[in-house]
């Protein structure tokens, strides 16, 4: 959320400078990130404050923090445009009531489209959007500052003068205000007039039905719905829009009336007149209220934090706390439990005021570690023998892939592959080892010897796939002798480790003698159970990398 | 010139022909193809010919030149099959090693450690101390406990937070869903708590994987740790203690650290952690963008839910989570520009460390 400073200084008597908001947001609330003379970003990134998606909401937030007021009244329901007016309603049929918790349509009349108010284009501007012209500024406005999105149908373009809101048909198309033809799913919500499509609902409205030059008359579309819906249809279509955003983010009942009052008024302060109004759904937020035990509190920020600070620090924030009964402010949604309120008390507090208490307690039973500190011990001991540990990827490059010419049938595949690179999970480390090598022997390294230890993927049929720590050694030294010199390695570190593998031949399969040197090839057993292999690369393999070179690898499983 | 073409064509084709190794192969082609090779030189005297002679000059050369190339590479294919089919009259017997150049001495220089092996060993030490001790759970793993069992609910707005790679791999608790890639060593929690009678102190530690284009800041693998920390009246002032005592035993005695609101959904309330600046010392500097702090991890106290769905009891006990961002800290430490340096196998640079 872009936040525009000067809209800011409106909304809030600051008692503090724009600088010293800024150093105090990422203490007390959110993280920022863009900051400029004319606004500042907030990060809001999988946030959960909904309420932050609005200069009201932020105003709340700021002058909480900074001890200031706020500079505006919240209208009351009575002082609503249409509450004290007989006016027809317009005609709307919500088919999925469950998914539209509240729907409201208002026609204006009387309107001509012309340029925007000089400082509509500024605040606009500010937050992030462009400015359109007077009918469309007006949506986009009111959005910013109440958090509510609404949107503005053409009502020439409205077949029958009425809308419905419904579920898209399979297979149904309908071209949005980018102009590009969407596919719709069954599980779209749309907006639609009795002959066609008119808007997806809370993503994108159509071409169709679009406000342009001539139009005069609108319906205006305040609404609240579901959010998984609406996260589902922006994400399939690619198409994440400041409305979409605020619609998964959740809105408020009392919020979206207030919106849909305030943009009624600007709409007739450009001429335009409110002819009819329909208001679909129950208008009552659910209210929370929350038990806050003082003792929790101060058990879980670990400082004593006295009574009347708590009660000052909650009703900044527009809570009400009563016999330890906390009510959230209507518009924060996301307070939940107990724990909200607590962290809403921390910040107040200030975490950097939090003193560090060392952990007490008895210290746990010992579990296990002996394979962590096995790995850790023959890392140490291959270092020590001179051998340098790579990491690679756990995935098989395209250059592994094509010249090894492993079978992808056997491999796990990443069903959204970043790109070829990250499309298969490795079921062995030599093969990466072996890129490795040539990499380097292309930068002029002539003796290398590295290793890896590392996790393969092995799919599993009709069980969960299984993970294996292996180990795997490669070396190439421009001699001749690289799989006598790997098998000394091998000898040492077991010696020292103390291991019981044991060295044989074995008959090779078509895949090893594939990839594999004929001769030089030995399976490591443990216990008379094959764990793994030392061998020669095959040349023709080694020689696909680019390079005629002798490489040597161990890989086994630990 | 047609000649010279047909008389280079010829005397080359049985040069190649009677070659018997790579090394004259090698030869060969550089005579032909080096920078003064006969081929090479050829189109040099182009521009003494007429129109005419070049339209039937120019398609024999470029044949010619490719039927060359063409029988080198056949050549050398046909030397390298011949070797190939020998190697399997090789006697060997790995086990008698006769001759000191068969057997492996360590040269002068030591190998190295990875970095990141240093790192996290350097890490576990100093949380061994505490009494934490390490925990592995799987890198392939289910949406329920990487996401769901984490108060991370389906289609949630904090899905934004983990891009995620899943797997053609249907989740054999419920075929309608993908496993995925584990977006962090989170998916330990729920493990560790059903695990475990509380309290417990626990690391979950390393390679995680997010959908992420790579340039020299983002990795779409790379490692985390954490500690996962379950007892009774664990406090905010605990989280602040781990912080304090991270920074001053691996950064210095002198750096502060810092708690900063930060949401993540599996935990409330939830940090950023922040250290003091080493660079400026908090006097803010180009490194840290004149902040004088910067952000080094992610940490908050369990979420009640959490502790819930891992069978632990949230009003006896709380959690705490609580973790540095691996690659970020040594490249702080190290002053490496380039994440992707880490995976990269560059012996140049994992022969720094």
């Amino acid at each position: 959320m872009k936040v525009s400073i000067s809209w800011l200084k409106e909304l809030v008597n600051l008692k503090v400078s724009i600088d010293k908001i800024i150093d105090l947001l990422p203490l007390r609330t959110i993280g920022t990130k863009d900051i400029t003379a004319d606004f500042f970003e907030l990060d809001m990134k999988g946030y959960n404050r909904a309420d932050l998606l609005s200069m009201r909401g932020v105003a709340y937030e700021v002058a909480a923090i900074t001890d200031s007021k706020i500079n505006f009244t919240e209208p009351d329901e009575k002082d609503f445009v249409w509450t004290n007016q007989n006016l027809p309603e317009t005609q709307v049929e919500v088919k999925n009531p469950e998914f539209v918790p509240l729907y409201c349509i208002a026609k204006i009349t009387g309107l001509r489209v012309g340029p925007p108010d000089k400082e509509w284009v500024e605040k606009l501007q500010d937050c992030g959007l462009r400015s359109v012209n007077n009918i469309a500024d007006i949506t986009n406005l009111v959005m910013l500052e109440y958090g509510q999105p609404l949107h503005a149908f053409d009502a020439q373009k409205v077949s029958g003068e009425k809308l419905i809101v419904r579920g898209a048909r399979g297979g149904e198309e309908f071209v949005t205000l980018d102009e590009k033809i969407r596919r719709l799913h069954p599980s779209d919500l749309l907006i639609a007039d009795p002959k066609k499509a008119l808007a997806l609902a809370g993503v994108m409205g159509g071409k169709n039905s679009e406000v342009t030059g001539s139009t005069t008359t609108i319906f205006l579309e305040a609404a609240i719905f579901d959010p998984v819906i609406i996260r589902k249809t922006a994400a399939r279509l690619g198409l994440s829009s400041e409305a979409s955003k605020r619609f998964q983010h959740g809105l408020t009942k009392k919020r979206l009336l207030q919106a849909f009052d305030a943009a009624i008024k600007m709409y007739e302060d450009v001429g335009g007149k409110l002819t009819a109004v329909s208001i679909t759904g129950n208008l009552k937020d659910q209210q929370k209220s929350i038990e806050l035990n003082y003792r929790n509190l101060n058990s879980l920020i670990g400082v004593e934090i006295p009574v009347e600070d708590v009660k000052k620090y909650l009703t900044k924030l527009n809570f009400k706390l009563q016999d330890w009964q906390a009510i959230p402010p209507y518009f924060r949604l996301d307070i939940e439990i107990e724990a909200d309120i607590i962290e809403e008390v921390a910040r107040m507090y200030g975490y950097e005021n939090i003193p560090p208490h060392k952990l007490q307690g008895k210290l746990p039973d010992k579990i296990d570690q002996s394979l962590f500190d096995f790995i850790y011990e023959l890392k140490a001991t291959l270092v020590e023998l001179g051998l340098t540990e790579i990491q690679t990827y756990s995935f098989y490059s395209t250059d592994v892939l094509n010249n090894l010419n492993f079978n992808k049938n056997n491999l796990i595949k990443v069903a959204n592959p970043i790109s070829a690179e990250t499309e298969y999970l490795r079921d062995c480390l030599w093969s990466n080892l072996l890129e490795k090598v040539v990499q380097n022997l292309k930068q002029n390294f002539d003796q290398i010897a590295i290793f890896e230890i590392g996790k393969t993927y092995h799919s599993k049929e009709k069980s969960a796939p299984e993970e294996k720590n292996k180990l795997s050694l490669a070396l190439s030294d421009n001699s001749p002798n690289s799989i006598q010199k790997l098998y000394s390695i091998f000898q040492k570190v077991q010696k020292r480790l103390g291991g019981k593998i044991e060295l044989g031949r074995t008959e090779m399969d078509e895949e090893e003698k594939r990839l594999f040197h004929p001769v030089r090839f030995w399976q490591l057993t443990f216990d008379g159970k094959r764990i793994g292999e030392i061998a020669q690369i095959h040349p023709r393999i080694v020689n696909r990398f680019g390079v005629e070179k002798i490489v040597a690898v161990l890989e086994m499983e630990i | 010139m047609e000649e010279k073409i047909s008389q280079i064509k010829k005397e080359y084709l049985g040069k190649i022909n009677r070659a018997e190794n790579l090394g004259q192969l090698d030869e060969i082609f550089l005579s032909l193809f080096g920078k003064n090779g006969e081929i090479s030189l050829i189109p040099k005297s182009f521009s003494k010919l007429s129109k005419k002679e070049l339209q039937i000059i120019t398609p024999l050369f470029n044949q010619t030149k490719a039927e060359l190339e063409e029988s080198i590479e056949k050549k050398r294919e046909e030397v390298r099959e011949e070797k190939y089919a020998k190697l399997s009259d090789e006697k060997i017997d790995l086990t008698r090693m006769a001759f000191p150049d068969q057997v492996w001495e360590p040269r002068k220089s030591n190998g190295h450690l990875h970095p990141t092996t240093q790192f996290i060993h350097e890490t576990v030490e100093v949380f061994k101390k505490l009494g934490f001790q390490q925990y592995e759970a799987p890198h392939i793993d289910t949406e329920k406990y990487n996401f769901t069992l984490l108060n991370i609910p389906d289609n949630h707005p904090a899905m934004d937070l983990w891009d995620t790679m899943y797997l053609n791999l249907p989740d054999p608790e419920d075929s309608n869903k993908k496993m995925l890639l584990r977006t962090h060593t989170s998916n330990a929690q729920i493990r560790v708590m059903r695990e475990f009678n509380p309290p417990f102190r626990i690391m979950s530690i390393g390679r995680c994987f997010r959908y992420e284009n790579l340039d020299a800041r983002h990795e779409h693998t790379f490692e985390q740790f954490e500690l996962i920390y379950v007892d009774k009246d664990l406090s905010m002032a605990n989280l602040q203690y781990l912080s304090e005592y991270y920074i001053k035993s691996t950064i210095g005695k002198d750096i502060k650290a810092r708690l900063r609101p930060k949401y993540y959904p599996f935990v409330e309330p939830g940090f950023g952690i922040d250290t003091e600046c080493i660079f400026c010392k908090g006097q803010g500097c180009k490194i840290c963008g004149g902040a004088g702090w910067i952000e080094i991890g992610g940490a908050g106290m369990i979420h009640p839910n959490v502790l819930k769905n891992g069978g632990v009891d949230p009003n006896i006990y709380s959690g705490i989570a609580w973790g540095p961002g691996v690659e970020r800290m040594m490249m702080m430490k190290h002053g490496i520009a380039d994440v992707r340096l880490f995976l990269s196998g560059d012996l140049k640079f994992l022969e720094k460390f």
